[in-house]
C-alpha cells in the first residue's frame, strides 16, 4: 500500500518539476493508488464446485500527467502516464509521453480552477478496509455464501441450488495538484456484495445486494439471505400472454434501467456526439411532473460517494430532471468549458477516472455517475404503489438490457430474469417465471409514463457498473412484454 | 525517448520468473500448482472528433497476474493481479514472489473455509471440493505472429495524421450535420506463461485497429475494422479488404442514408430473413458462442454472463441432441486468422478446434482445466485473460458457422416475399441465451428476389433453437468479422474475438417501430 503522504508528496514535487521546463503552459498530477478485492462465488448443489471461486485483486500505481504546452505550432495538450514510481524519473517519463502526444485540441479552454466551494466529506474511508488482510477479504466471501446456504437449509432446499455472485472490496487514494490552484487529496473505501441464488429446477431466481463504506457496517451475509429468500418465494412462476402491462419496476431493475440506458443519455458527452434523445431538450419536460432524478458524489454513507472528482473539485449535487424538467447534465470540466455560455453553466461534478480496478491514472478525466438519487414530488408506499397498479407485472431484475437502435432513439430490450411477480387486483399474487419476457420499449416514454415513485429507497449496485442507483420502485403504465423461449419447457 | 519497458523486457526475465515459479511452489506450504502471467505491450492510438485532433499517446505497459493453488485437507485457488511499470521491472522477482504469497495466503485461507463450511452445512455442502485441474501437456515454446508494418516503429504522426484526415473526410459528408469519432490504435503485445508444472510459452502478436462512430440525426453507428498485424490492416489487409479511410466512408455515407430511411414496422408473426456474414457474425457470438461455453453451462457465470440451454444439469442437456437444421455446423478454431487466433490459451494449454455443432447435433463446449475436469474433457485450450491482471475465463476464440454451398445471390434471389438484414448492430439476448433480439444497420425488403426498400433502426427476435432449426439456406460466402468487446467476468473484461459466418435463411419477427 502507499502512503497518501506519498501520493501528496509525488504531486507537489511533480508540480515544481513540470512547471520549470519551458514548453509548459499549464499542468496537473493526478498520483493513485487502488486496490479492488473481488471475492467471487460459485456454489452448486448438483455440481462439482468450490464454493468461494476466485479471491482475487487489481492493484496499482502511479501518476498521470495532462500538460498544455506551447508549442511553435500553438497551444497543444498532452497526457502521459507512468507505472509504479512516484519519484520524479515516473514523473518526467509521464511527462515525455504527455509531450509526444500532445495535440491542438480546439474544443480545449483550461484545466480546472479551484474555487470557493469546499468539499462536503472529509475523512470518510475505514482505515481497516485499507488494512485489510488476504484471509478477511476470502471470509467476506464465504459470509456472503453461507447466508445464502443457510437459508436455503433452514427452509429445506437441497438440490438443484446455485449461488453466485461477488463481495468486492475497493481501496482507492488519490491526490492532485495543478497550476490553476488545484490541491487536493481524497481517500475512499467500499465494500458490495451483489447475490444471485436460485432453486435451478423450480426456475426460481433471487437477488440480494448489500454495500457499505466501512466494514462494521457491510453484512454480507444479508445479502445471501435476501438472495435466497427471493429465489425460494418465486418458486412456482407462471407465464404470461403477450401484451402491453402496467409495471412495478423494482429495485434493481430500476437500477439497471438507469445505468444502461437513461445514465448515459444525461452525460454531457452523449450530448457532445449527439448521441441522446436529450440533445436540444435542456428545459423542456421529458419526464413523468412527478420525477426527479440527480446524481450527488458528496451524498454521506453511499459507496460512489468522493470528496474530490478526480479533477481535483468538490464533488455535490447535480440536478438532471427536475419535476419532469430536463434541467441539468454529468458534466466534467472539459465539457462544461465547451458547452458554457451567458446563460448556461454545467458545474464539472463528474469527471472520474474509473477504470483498471480503481481511480485511474492511466487516463485524463472522463464522465461519470456516483448516486444516482430518484425520487418523486409525491411518493407514496411500496405497498400502495403495488395496489395503485391493480393488474399487472412487478418486474424485480433485468437482463442484457441494450439500446438496440442507438441511444439517440431511446428503443431498448432485455429479458426479465427473477425477483418477478404478476400484480392481480394490488397484490402480488404469484411469481413470474425467469426468462420468459422480452421487454421491448422506448425509455424516454417509460420516464414519460411514470405514474408513481416509491418512498422506500435502496442503494443499488448492477453488474458492470461504476455508479450506485438509489433506487425507489417505479410504477409505469403500458410497457410491452412478449412471452418467450416457451421450446425451454419441452427440452 | 526515457528509458521504458519494451516486449524486449520479457526476455531479460524469463528464465528467472520460470525457476521463482518451481521454487515457490516447492517452498510454500501446501503449494500444489503455481502459475504467473506477465503481459507487456508496446501502443499507440490517436482519436479525432469532426476532424479535430482530440488525444494521441504511445504508451508501453506490464502486467502481472498469479494462480496459486494450495490448503490441506482440501485444494483451493487464490489469485493476485496487478499493474507493474520500469521499476517494478527492476525489482521484478520480488514483486512476483509478494504477489505469489498473497495468492497463497487467499488460497490457503479458501481451503480453510471449504473445510468449514462442509462441516457446517452438511449435504447441502457435499458438491463444495477440492479444485482440480485437468492434467496437460506442459509445453514450453516461443510463438510469434508476423507482420509487415511494426506498430511499434509506426510515427505517431502518422497515426494522428491519419485519424485527423479520415475524420475531416467524413466530416465533409455531412456538411457539419452530424457527429463522427475516429480512433486508431495499434499495439504489440508478448505474454509470458510460466506454471510450476514446467510449463514455460512466450508468444508475441500485433494487433491494429480502426474505430468509427457516425451520428446523423437520431441515426448513430458504431464500427471497428482489425486484425492481428501490423499497421497495414489499415491500409486494406484486414478481414473487410478495404482501408479504414474506404470503412469509415462507406459507414459515414451509409448513416446518412439511413437518417433518411423509414424506421422497419415490427411483425406480430414470423417472416423469411435473409442475414449477411457480419449480421451473423455476432449470432454465432451470441447464440452459439456464448452457450458453449462450459462455465455458463456449469452455472458458474449464472451471477453475471449467464447460463446456457444447453446444459441443464448432466444427465439433461443437449450433447448428442439435434439443436439446428442439419445445415448448420458450427466450430471455434484459433488458428484461423482473426481475433481470436492464438497457439496457447492462458493456463498454458495448446488451443484445439472445438465442433460445437456438426450439422445440426450439438457435440460440445469449450473449456478450461477445471471444467474439463468436472465435465471428463480433454481442456482445449479456451481460458484468455484480457490482460495479465485479470483472471482467465473460458472464452470464445475464432467461433463461426461454416459455410454452405448456395451461392448467397440464388439465397436472395428465390424469395418471393421477405426481408435482408445487413451488417449487426446491438444485440439483447436471453440469460440462458435461449431468446434473442438483434438490430441490424440496413434492412432491405425483398420482393420476387429483390431489394425493393430500405429500412432503419430494425432488427429481428427469435427464440435461438426455432431459429437455427429454421435455417433453410447457407451460402458458401464464408467470412470472419472482428469483434473489439465481448464482456465477461467481474471486474468486467472486454476481450477481442473473431466471429463469422456465411449469408444464412431463416425465419423471424421483425422489431422496429411499434
Amino acid at each position: 500500500m502507499v502512503a497518501i503522504e506519498d501520493l501528496r508528496k509525488c504531486v507537489k514535487d511533480g508540480l515544481q518539476f513540470v512547471k520549470s521546463q519551458k514548453d509548459v503552459r499549464d499542468a496537473e498530477i493526478f498520483a493513485s493508488w487502488n486496490d479492488q478485492l473481488t471475492v467471487r462465488i460459485n456454489y452448486t448443489s448438483d455440481i462439482p464446485c468450490n464454493g468461494v471461486q476466485e479471491p482475487k485483486n487489481i492493484s496499482g500505481y502511479g501518476v498521470g500527467v495532462l500538460v498544455v504546452f506551447d508549442t511553435s505550432d500553438g497551444i497543444k495538450i498532452g497526457f502521459g502516464s507512468d507505472t509504479g514510481d512516484l519519484t520524479l524519473e515516473g514523473l518526467e517519463r509521464a511527462l515525455d509521453k504527455a509531450r509526444r502526444g500532445a495535440v491542438n485540441d480546439p474544443d480545449f479552454k483550461s484545466l480546472p480552477f479551484s474555487s470557493d466551494e469546499s468539499p462536503k466529506l472529509i475523512s470518510y474511508h475505514d482505515r481497516r478496509v485499507m488494512d485489510l488482510e488476504d484471509e478477511e477479504m476470502v471470509s467476506l466471501g464465504w459470509r456472503a455464501l453461507k447466508g445464502a446456504l443457510m437459508t436455503f437449509k433452514e427452509s429445506g432446499y437441497k438440490r438443484s441450488l446455485i449461488v453466485g455472485g461477488d463481495v468486492t472490496i475497493l481501496k482507492e487514494k488519490i491526490a492532485i495538484a495543478n497550476t490553476l490552484g488545484i490541491d487536493n487529496y481524497d481517500e475512499s473505501t467500499a465494500l458490495m456484495s451483489s447475490i444471485t441464488a436460485m432453486v435451478e429446477e423450480k426456475d426460481a431466481k433471487g437477488t440480494g445486494w448489500a454495500t457499505a463504506t466501512h466494514i462494521d457496517n457491510f453484512k454480507p451475509e444479508e445479502s445471501g439471505e435476501m438472495a435466497a429468500r427471493s429465489a425460494i418465494s418465486t418458486i412456482g412462476g407462471k407465464r404470461i400472454e403477450s401484451g402491453k402491462y402496467n409495471v412495478v419496476f423494482g429495485r434493481q431493475a430500476v437500477a439497471t434501467l438507469f445505468s444502461e440506458l437513461i445514465v448515459s443519455s444525461l452525460s454531457l458527452s452523449s450530448i457532445d456526439s449527439g448521441n441522446s434523445p436529450f440533445v436540444g431538450r435542456l428545459g423542456e419536460r421529458v419526464a413523468s411532473d412527478i420525477v426527479c432524478i440527480y446524481d450527488d458524489g458528496a451524498r454521506a454513507g453511499e459507496v460512489s460517494s468522493k470528496k474530490i472528482t478526480c479533477e481535483g473539485l468538490p464533488t455535490g449535487r447535480t440536478d438532471l430532471i427536475e419535476k419532469g424538467r430536463l434541467v441539468g447534465f454529468l458534466a466534467n470540466h472539459y465539457y462544461s468549458k465547451k458547452y458554457e455560455s451567458n446563460v448556461r453553466k454545467f458545474t464539472p461534478r463528474n469527471g472520474f477516472r474509473f477504470g483498471g480496478g480503481g481511480r485511474d491514472f492511466r487516463h485524463p478525466a472522463s464522465i461519470s455517475a456516483t448516486n444516482i438519487v430518484i425520487e418523486g414530488t409525491r411518493e407514496v408506499t411500496s405497498e400502495k404503489l403495488i395496489s395503485r397498479i391493480k393488474n399487472g407485472i412487478y418486474i424485480g431484475r433485468l437482463w442484457y438490457l441494450y439500446p438496440v437502435h442507438g441511444l439517440a432513439r431511446a428503443d431498448f430490450t432485455g429479458t426479465v430474469i427473477g425477483d418477478s411477480y404478476i400484480i392481480r387486483n394490488g397484490k402480488l399474487v404469484e411469481p413470474l417465471k425467469p426468462n420468459t419476457v422480452r421487454i421491448s420499449d422506448n425509455f424516454v416514454k417509460l420516464l414519460q409514463n411514470i405514474t408513481a415513485i416509491s418512498k422506500e429507497k435502496k442503494s443499488t449496485i448492477t453488474w458492470g457498473s461504476e455508479e450506485v442507483v438509489i433506487a425507489p420502485e417505479l410504477a409505469v403504465k403500458g410497457i410491452n412484454l412478449e412471452n418467450v423461449a416457451e421450446f425451454v419447457e419441452e427440452l | 525517448m526515457k528509458e521504458r519497458i519494451t516486449v524486449d523486457s520479457i526476455e531479460q526475465i524469463k528464465e528467472r520468473i520460470y525457476n521463482l515459479v518451481l521454487d515457490s511452489q516447492r517452498s510454500l506450504k501446501n503449494c500444489h500448482h503455481i502459475d504467473v502471467r506477465i503481459e507487456v505491450s508496446e501502443s499507440k492510438f490517436a482519436m479525432a472528433q469532426k476532424g479535430a485532433p482530440k488525444e494521441s499517446g504511445e504508451e508501453s505497459r506490464m502486467s502481472l497476474g498469479v494462480r496459486v493453488i494450495a490448503g490441506d485437507v482440501f485444494r483451493a485457488t487464490g489469485y493476485f493481479g496487478s499493474h507493474l511499470g520500469l521499476s517494478d521491472l527492476r525489482n521484478i522477482e520480488k514483486i512476483i514472489q509478494k504477489g505469489i504469497e498473497h495468492a497463497w495466503r487467499r488460497a490457503l485461507a479458501n481451503a480453510s473455509w471449504k473445510a468449514e463450511m462442509k462441516r457446517v452445512l452438511d449435504s447441502i455442502g457435499e458438491s463444495i471440493q477440492s479444485t482440480n485441474l485437468a492434467q496437460v501437456e506442459n509445453h514450453k515454446d516461443i510463438v510469434v505472429l508476423g507482420f509487415k508494418e511494426d506498430p511499434r516503429v509506426i510515427p505517431l504522426q502518422t497515426i494522428i495524421k491519419e485519424a485527423v484526415g479520415v475524420s475531416e473526410s467524413v466530416e465533409k459528408l455531412y456538411e457539419s450535420h452530424g457527429y463522427n469519432m475516429i480512433y486508431l490504435y495499434t499495439t504489440f503485445v508478448r505474454e509470458l506463461f510460466a506454471s510450476s508444472e514446467g510449463a514455460l510459452i512466450d508468444q508475441t502478436y500485433p494487433l491494429t485497429e480502426g474505430f468509427a462512430h457516425i451520428v446523423v440525426g437520431d441515426e448513430s453507428h458504431y464500427d471497428h475494422l482489425g486484425a492481428k498485424c501490423g499497421w497495414e490492416a489499415i491500409y486494406g489487409e484486414n478481414p473487410f479488404n478495404k482501408t479504414f479511410r474506404d470503412f469509415a466512408m462507406e459507414l459515414a455515407k451509409e448513416t446518412i442514408e439511413l437518417s433518411k430511411a423509414e424506421v422497419l414496422p415490427s411483425t406480430s408473426k414470423e417472416v423469411v430473413v435473409i442475414t449477411d456474414p457480419h449480421f451473423n457474425a455476432l449470432l454465432a457470438h451470441e447464440i452459439i458462442g456464448h452457450p458453449v461455453e462450459a462455465d455458463r453451462a456449469l452455472k458458474m457465470e449464472t451471477a453475471y454472463a449467464g447460463r446456457s440451454w444447453l446444459f441443464k444439469r448432466f444427465n439433461e442437456n443437449q450433447i448428442g441432441k439435434r439443436v439446428a437444421s442439419d445445415l448448420v455446423t458450427a466450430y471455434s478454431d484459433a488458428s484461423l486468422t482473426g481475433y481470436g487466433q492464438y497457439k496457447y490459451d492462458s493456463e498454458g494449454v495448446r488451443a484445439k478446434k472445438v465442433v460445437h455443432i456438426d450439422r445440426g447435433i450439438f457435440r460440445g463446449f469449450l473449456n478450461s482445466r477445471e471444467t474439463a475436469a468436472i465435465l471428463g474433457e480433454e481442456p482445449n485450450g479456451s481460458m484468455r485473460a484480457t490482460d495479465a491482471y485479470l483472471i482467465p475465463l473460458i472464452r470464445m476464440t475464432n467461433t463461426v458457422i461454416a459455410p454452405g454451398n448456395r451461392n448467397p445471390e440464388d439465397i436472395i434471389k428465390e424469395i418471393d416475399d421477405g426481408y435482408y438484414l445487413a451488417n449487426h448492430r446491438t444485440p439483447s439476448i436471453g440469460e440462458s441465451r435461449e431468446n434473442f433480439s438483434m438490430s441490424a444497420r440496413r434492412v432491405y425488403k425483398v420482393k420476387n428476389g429483390e431489394f425493393v426498400k430500405l429500412y432503419r433502426s430494425g432488427g429481428i427476435t427469435s427464440d435461438s433453437k426455432d431459429y437455427l432449426m429454421k435455417i433453410d439456406a447457407v451460402g458458401n460466402d464464408f467470412q470472419i468479422i472482428p469483434m473489439p468487446n465481448c464482456g465477461k467476468g467481474s471486474p468486467m473484461q472486454a476481450l477481442r474475438v473473431g466471429n463469422g459466418g456465411p449469408t444464412m435463411r431463416s425465419r423471424a419477427k421483425l422489431t422496429g417501430g411499434k
